[in-house]
């Protein structure tokens, strides 16, 4: 690991969304604190509708806090930075673009183009799409383009690396076939991670330290911490205990919120 | 970690026969041959006659205006027969290539019932003018006529298809930049909408053709004015639609473009504009319509240049068959830069998805 990665720094973030169609307003995040250490690969998880993607969107800089302060190495997050890419759920390539176009989109824009020659190519064939470099993203099955995006946002060798539910919408067999060359593509460059998923086992495979989040108002509701080494076996009696505490943590967030609707 | 290499490439190969199967799936053309119900022998005979028909047809006609008596003492030159002799050497070409080749006779059959119908008309026409004076001159010139015209006036006519060309793209090139300037722009901000959107409101009902008796007298040049025209009349359905273009982006285009650290210059031509394309063809096309007519109307009333002006003069003339030519060169014309327009947007928008049309 080259351990370039950034530090982020989430100091008693809330977040409040105008709800000007209904005249109201919507606590989405409550009061959450969260720190991502250097190099650090932190899976974030909690149903659906929790406030996950509103954090990541603020962690990037597309959305700002209401309260609160959110750091990247000391310095206050205000708008979007290529030093923080962000991968979504689906479909975010750029339609117009090759694939070899959408790679090398961010490198133009950081003006890294010249003096990286070659490497959107090095990339696709990184993750097997070299007969694809000319293809348009509507030739791609759903699991290239998610490589394509990942690839994408890693181009312009971001020191902090959003991933948004990013497997959400595949098979599993691609998904674990991604998730292998995630991790290698972390374990090779160092970047600090910070993963949303809504898939447990996906969480314990990746990550070093996992966040549970409950909803309505979306918080910080548990830490757990991972020592196990990698690669991980789904099956080993660690994993499927640490599933298990996770999913009881779940359902417990579950409870308490049917608790405040009685 | 070389186990873990080989499991990634390993799902890439896995996706890529994924999509290798569909890339050897037949074709649209293919398909349709496998899906095709098997044709009976006597049904496979009458496709042959069907193809051949054009062709037979095509010789008829010239054999009627070669061989039957003309009207009183019309006379008629062989510019016709050659005309009609090169349109069926051009139908005899394809039912040569149909003998090589199975797509050329599946498109041939399509067409054969529509040229045959085609020679018929011409032989129809050739009888009710030439051959009876049924419809009489001179409103009525026979074909003959009418491609003498043309050829005698060749030079006229290409200069003014040139005169004509350079005052339509003038004024479209202008129109569309504007229309871009404007469109691009009140989609991206809401503060430039909230300016423009009530201009366009008021001028965008207006035929720009209506100001033309104004532009006569106040413009300096008729040809300044005429540009200014026509550029009036594409700028606004280019506005429409590429604000229309702008504003139906999806968000996430914008957001990926920010996180990967792209300039305001760079999200309005690499991403705004690109995204925008598909809408933005609908607005050239429709403005090339518009250019169209309002060069027409542009070159009837002021400007003494062009194809419009040609008929026009003509008119003076009563020259009807010189009238009916210039008809048809502005045909030709247009449907050459409408063709050309298309092949442009097909290029451009190559990146869709394709749709059937
Ligand atoms: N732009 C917005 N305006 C209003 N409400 C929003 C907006 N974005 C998200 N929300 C609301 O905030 C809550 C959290 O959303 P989100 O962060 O997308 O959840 P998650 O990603 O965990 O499913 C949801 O109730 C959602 O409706
Ligand atoms: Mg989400």
């Amino acid at each position: 690991m080259s351990g370039r990665g950034g530090h982020i720094e989430i100091k008693n973030v809330s977040k409040i969304f105008a709800r000007p169609d209904l005249n109201s307003t919507l606590v989405a995040l409550e009061g959450v604190d969260m720190e991502v250490r250097p190099s650090e690969f932190i899976s974030i998880v909690g149903t659906s509708g929790c406030g996950k993607s509103t954090l990541l969107r603020i962690i990037a800089g597309l959305e700002a806090a209401t309260f609160g302060g959110v750091f990247c190495d000391g310095e206050p997050i205000l708008r979007a930075n290529p030093k923080r890419g962000l991968v979504f759920q689906e479909n975010s390539l750029f339609p117009w673009l090759t694939v070899r176009g959408n790679i090398a989109f961010g490198l133009h824009a950081t003006g890294k183009y010249r003096e990286n020659a070659g490497l959107a190519d090095r990339l696709i064939s990184l993750v097997g799409l070299s007969e694809f470099a000319n293809s348009y993203p509507h030739q791609l099955s759903g699991g290239m383009r998610q490589r394509v995006s990942l690839i994408r946002a890693l181009a312009v060798s971001p020191d902090v690396l959003l991933l948004d539910e990013p497997l959400g919408a595949l098979d599993s067999f691609t998904r674990m076939n991604i998730q292998d060359e995630l991790l290698k593509l972390w374990r090779e460059n160092g970047n600090t991670m910070i993963l949303i998923t809504h898939d447990v086992d996906e969480a314990i495979y990746l990550s070093g330290r996992i966040y549970i989040m409950s909803p309505r108002p979306g918080r910080i509701s548990g830490e757990i911490t991972l020592p196990m080494s990698y690669p991980r076996n789904r099956s080993s009696s660690d994993f499927v205990e640490v599933r298990n505490r996770i999913l009881k943590k779940l359902n417990f967030a579950r409870e308490e919120r049917e608790d405040y609707n009685l | 970690m070389n186990e873990k290499t080989a499991s990634a490439t390993s799902g890439a190969m896995h996706l890529m026969s994924e999509a290798n199967v569909q890339s050897r799936a037949p074709t649209l053309w293919e398909l349709r041959q496998i899906e095709a119900a098997p044709k009976s022998k006597s049904r496979l005979a009458a496709d042959r006659a069907v193809a051949a028909l054009p062709l037979v047809m095509g010789v008829l006609v010239i054999a009627q205006y070669k061989k039957a008596p003309n009207a009183g003492n019309a006379v008629a030159t062989d510019t016709y027969a050659y005309f009609i002799a090169l349109l069926a050497s051009a139908v005899l070409a394809m039912l040569v290539a149909s003998f090589f080749s199975k797509k050329a006779y599946a498109r041939l059959l399509e067409k054969a019932p529509l040229y045959t119908a085609g020679f018929l008309l011409f032989a129809l026409y050739d009888y009710a003018t030439l051959k009876t004076g049924i419809l009489p001159l001179p409103y009525f010139p026979w074909p003959d006529r009418i491609l003498n015209g043309i050829y005698e006036d060749r030079a006229l006519l290409l200069d003014c298809i040139k005169n004509s060309l350079i005052l339509l793209f003038s004024g479209y090139f202008a129109g569309v930049a504007a229309g871009l300037a404007t469109g691009l722009s009140s989609g991206l901000s809401a503060r430039v909408r909230y300016w423009v959107m009530p201009l366009i409101q008021i001028l965008g009902p207006i035929p720009s053709t209506t100001w033309l008796p104004i532009i006569l007298i106040v413009a300096s040049s008729l040809f300044g004015g005429s540009v200014f025209l026509i550029a009036l009349g594409v700028w606004y359905p280019v506005t429409m639609s590429s604000m229309t273009g702008v504003l139906n982006i999806p968000k996430v285009n914008f957001e990926v473009a920010r996180t990967l650290g792209a300039s305001r210059a760079r999200m309005l031509f690499k991403v705004a504009l690109p995204a925008a394309m598909p809408n933005i063809f609908q607005g050239l096309t429709q403005g090339m319509s518009v250019a169209c007519t309002a060069l027409m109307v542009a070159e009837m009333m002021g400007v003494e240049s062009g194809l419009g002006w040609y008929i026009n003069w003509q008119r003076g003339w009563a020259e009807f068959a010189k009238m009916y030519g210039a008809v048809i060169v502005i045909c030709i014309t247009f449907t050459v830069v409408n063709f050309a327009l298309k092949l442009i947007k097909r290029r451009v928008l190559r990146w869709q998805e394709e749709r059937a049309d």
